[in-house]
């Protein structure tokens, strides 16, 4: 996308296709992607149109995080309009800025701040056209509901449309222009409904699974058995004959049956006669701690401070444990869809994924055309978690497009978007700690081997933020049976478990309370700030675990902000019911609180999932208990009371808030499952380890 | 051929075997109606049939044929929202939205039967409905201001 054409009515804020690129830590997605760079033309982020309102250009993509409210919320505040007068654009390539993609939770922290100063840029403007308009001091104006309004003389206002009326400017967005301090919020900060909920519950809001095109046809691809099979001998003479094929395509290892509705489709697809050849004897989930174990190579030290053996030297005890996260599933409530056209040599694709740019530059070239030929929509995207990065049935879909010459689409099966996905990276995990007799941790050593040969994307989250003088913390590449790939909060929550397990054993061996030995080693002021929260709130009263109560606690850190997660919960059989849930958040300004809360909320939703449910089971390269009859999730009734309380304040930046609350979720049910029954559980998930 | 009435029109189907999700979505073209996992496992197809709850995506356009039918998109009255909807706005109970029309059909079904639920019984009725977002203490707290909305006790 480029600036608008020139003469196109309005106020145009323009400025650098990408905010704060690349991002100064991580790396993670050009690593895990090798992502395209951004344009270097300037782009259109806002424009106040002749009428007043305004409209605001991201690349994010809205996943149920919330990010179309909370940018609205930014401009609206910063334009002094009315949140209704604000519309937002997002991810379709052909009309918002360039984005790497929307992970990490970066949108409120980088996006959200551009906008704010795109606003604020269009905000200054208009003052001065009302100053030349009034013949008044800038000083003297104050904006306001959409207009401009003289301090001394409050008689003396003009509406933003007559201002504009219908002039055309372009304008840089100005670093300089005033963002609006906390003490102007009126919707920042407040209480606000999402913008697009009653499209969501009227089944208006369009989703990728819900584009339909004149003459599109329907495609069934042949998808391997297992992991690594190629296809030795296919015979289609039966597919095709049957009723309403379109035709079957055979392009280079893409196998798909056209046909005029989405069950006839299928149907031919189960008459396609395929032969394979298959790797012999993969290993399984049961081989996966040995695997991890022995494959662990590439060692990349996270964290390093003083040294290890005079940390065990002084320690009055020294505790080693290894814990075990298995593979975990996405699992989105809308698994993938894609819809391809072509017109001319020009393709549209709509697919819900969470790289629109990136995914566009894989089409072009993999279709071997240029990029300005391509235009990716993402409409609304039914959850994602980090796995609809990844999105191959995009190319399906481009190519059998091109070659039937007709729109096509092309959609995942609940099990074929659980099989043909990436999970989150499995874990193996050593902690040895040694520490003095009153609680102090004097030595910290964590080795953690995560699945995968992109190393980053498990280290996340993997240092200690404790006290301690004596630390090393090494990460470890081993291989992966299975694609590992982006999951909220990634490496986050894996390496928090074991982590804020391992605290609670040592807790535990030397009989003081948990949160009291957290105190004893956290002297970070926002650590100690969410844990204090937390506790208070939850009522938490110390004792010496296991007390028999079942409560549990555990810190956390992750894209920026401070989490500290409390749980109350009762064991019966070998079921956990976790009944109370208390978090405590600092994620700096919290531009839409609700919001906030929300994410929080199907923060420890789906992370007590990963705790108590969630593995992938495989064999002989297939995963065993794809789909929901296998693959158990946390439902209505499992749901606990959640109570979030947000300590964050106005002046420090804007950090994530859809991650953070994932990472130590998992330890704090595991604590209080030691505290319930003293079993501790180092193997995840818990329910199938209790006795 | 057989006649459907979906929200109070007729429609045409040829085959009896069609599944009636695919039906309510592709040749009916109400795609408020959500594919989850075709295996009546997640509620995200639940419409109304005769004012039952049913899993579309496990039924076919001949089980139901002379049976009255409601989609998401037919619950709005006099182009005024239902008042679980309404709920499910101010409660904020949603995040993708994916789930939700399946949640506010099984929900409808609910009130319907039972107009003002325990907690108890809003759990177990929406246990097989599935929110991955992890909603589901706003989606409980919506049914609740629903149920005291329509029995005409709001706060």
């Amino acid at each position: 996308m480029s600036a608008p054409p020139a003469g196109s009515p309005g106020l145009h804020v323009v400025g650098d296709a990408a905010p704060g690129f690349p991002p100064p830590r991580g790396g993670y997605a050009s690593a895990a992607y090798g992502n395209t760079q951004p344009e270097g033309a300037k782009v259109t982020w806002l424009t106040v149109r002749p009428d007043g309102t305004a409209v605001a250009y991201a690349g994010k993509v809205e996943l149920g995080q919330g990010i179309r409210t909370g940018l609205a919320i930014e401009v609206a505040d910063e334009l002094r309009l009315p949140l209704e007068a604000v519309e937002v654009v997002l991810g379709d390539t052909d009309r918002v800025p360039w984005d790497m993609g929307t992970f990490g939770s970066q949108s409120t922290a980088r996006v959200g701040l551009q906008l704010r100063r795109a606003a604020a840029t269009a905000r200054e403007a208009l003052l001065r056209l009302a100053a030349d308009h009034f013949d008044l001091p800038p000083e003297d104006l104050n904006a306001e509901g959409g207009r401009v309004v003289s301090r001394s003389d409050p008689n003396r206002a003009v509406t933003y449309a007559s201002l504009l009326a219908d002039r055309s400017a372009a304008l840089d967005i100005d670093e300089s222009a005033p963002l609006t301090p906390a003490a102007r919020f009126a919707a920042m900060g407040s209480q606000q409904r999402r913008v697009d909920a009653r499209e969501r519950v009227t089944g208006r809001a369009r989703y990728s699974q819900d584009v339909m095109l004149d003459g599109m046809v329907f495609a069934a691809v042949l998808r391997p058995p297992s992991r690594g099979a190629t296809l030795a001998s296919v015979d289609v003479s039966i597919a095709e004959r049957l009723p309403g094929v379109a035709g079957v395509v055979r392009d280079d290892g893409l196998v798909a049956v056209l046909a005029d509705s989405d069950e006839r489709a299928v149907a031919a697809l189960a008459a396609v006669q395929a032969r394979w050849d298959e790797p012999s004897d993969p290993p399984s989930h049961l081989d996966l701690p040995a695997v991890l174990q022995q494959t662990a190579r590439d060692p990349f030290v996270m964290q390093e401070a003083g040294s290890l053996d005079e940390g065990f030297r002084l320690a009055d005890g020294v505790l080693e444990t290894v814990y075990f996260l298995p593979y975990v599933s996405n699992a989105p409530m809308e698994p993938r869809a894609a819809v391809a056209l072509w017109e001319g040599d020009g393709l549209t694709v709509w697919a819900g994924t969470q790289r629109p740019f990136g995914i566009r530059a894989e089409l072009a070239q993999r279709l071997g055309i240029d990029e300005s030929r391509v235009r990716v929509i993402a409409p609304e995207v039914g959850g994602g978690f980090g796995s609809k990065s990844p999105y191959p049935i995009a190319y399906e879909a481009a190519q059998l497009a091109r070659i039937v010459g007709r729109p096509v689409r092309v959609a995942y099966t609940r099990l074929e978007d659980m099989t043909y996905a990436t999970f989150r990276p499995a874990a193996l995990i050593t902690v040895r700690s040694g520490f003095k007799a009153d609680g102090a941790i004097v030595a910290w050593q964590f080795d953690a081997c995560h699945a995968g040969e992109r190393a980053p994307i498990g280290r996340r989250g993997s240092e200690s933020p404790y006290d301690t003088p004596h630390v090393k913390v090494t990460t470890y590449s081993s291989d992966s049976p299975l694609p590992s790939g982006s999951y909220r909060s990634l490496g986050g929550a894996v390496n928090h478990f074991a982590r804020e397990s391992h605290i609670d054993e040592i807790a535990a061996a030397i009989g003081v309370d948990p949160v009291e030995l957290r105190l004893r080693n956290l002297s970070h002021k926002r650590f100690r700030r969410v844990l204090e929260s937390a506790a208070g709130r939850h009522g938490w009263s110390g004792a010496k675990s296991p007390s028999g109560r079942g409560v549990g606690v555990a810190v956390g850190l992750d894209v920026g902000s401070y989490a500290a997660t409390c749980v109350d919960l009762d064991v019966v059989g070998t079921e956990v019911r976790v009944r109370r849930v208390t978090v405590a958040l600092d994620c700096g300004l919290t531009v839409n609180p609700d919001g906030a809360i929300n994410q929080v909320e199907g923060s420890i939703v789906m992370g007590m999932g990963t705790a108590l449910y969630e593995a992938i089971d495989f064999q002989n390269g297939r995963v065993l208990n794809a789909g929901f009859a296998r693959y158990r999730v946390p439902r209505t009734s499992d749901a606990p009371v959640i109570e979030t309380v947000l300590v964050g304040d106005d002046e420090t930046p804007s950090t994530g808030a859809g991650e953070p609350a994932m990472v130590p979720i998992a330890a704090a049910i595991a604590n209080a499952v030691f505290d319930r029954t003293g079993q501790r559980i180092r193997e995840l998930p818990i329910q199938r380890h209790l006795r | 051929m057989i006649t459907l009435w979906i929200n109070g029109k007729p429609y045409e189907a040829a085959e009896p075997g069609r599944s009636l999700l695919s039906f309510i979505r592709f040749d009916a073209g109400l795609t408020g109606t959500k594919y989850g996992c075709g295996d009546g496992l997640c509620g995200a197809c639940t419409v109304l049939v005769d004012g039952q709850a049913l899993r579309a995506c496990g039924t076919t356009v001949g089980a139901v044929a002379g049976g009255s039918i409601t989609t998401i998109e037919g619950l709005e009255r006099d182009g005024g929202l239902h008042p679980l909807q309404e709920a499910f706005i101010e409660e904020s109970a949603m995040q993708c939205g994916y789930c939700v029309p399946g949640f506010i059909m099984t929900s409808a079904a609910l009130l319907a039967q039972v107009p003002r639920p325990s907690d108890g019984q809003i759990r177990e009725a929406l246990t097989q409905n599935m929110c991955r977002c992890g909603t589901y203490q706003r989606i409980i707290r919506a049914v609740e201001r629903a149920a005291q909305n329509m029995a005409g006790d709001a706060p």
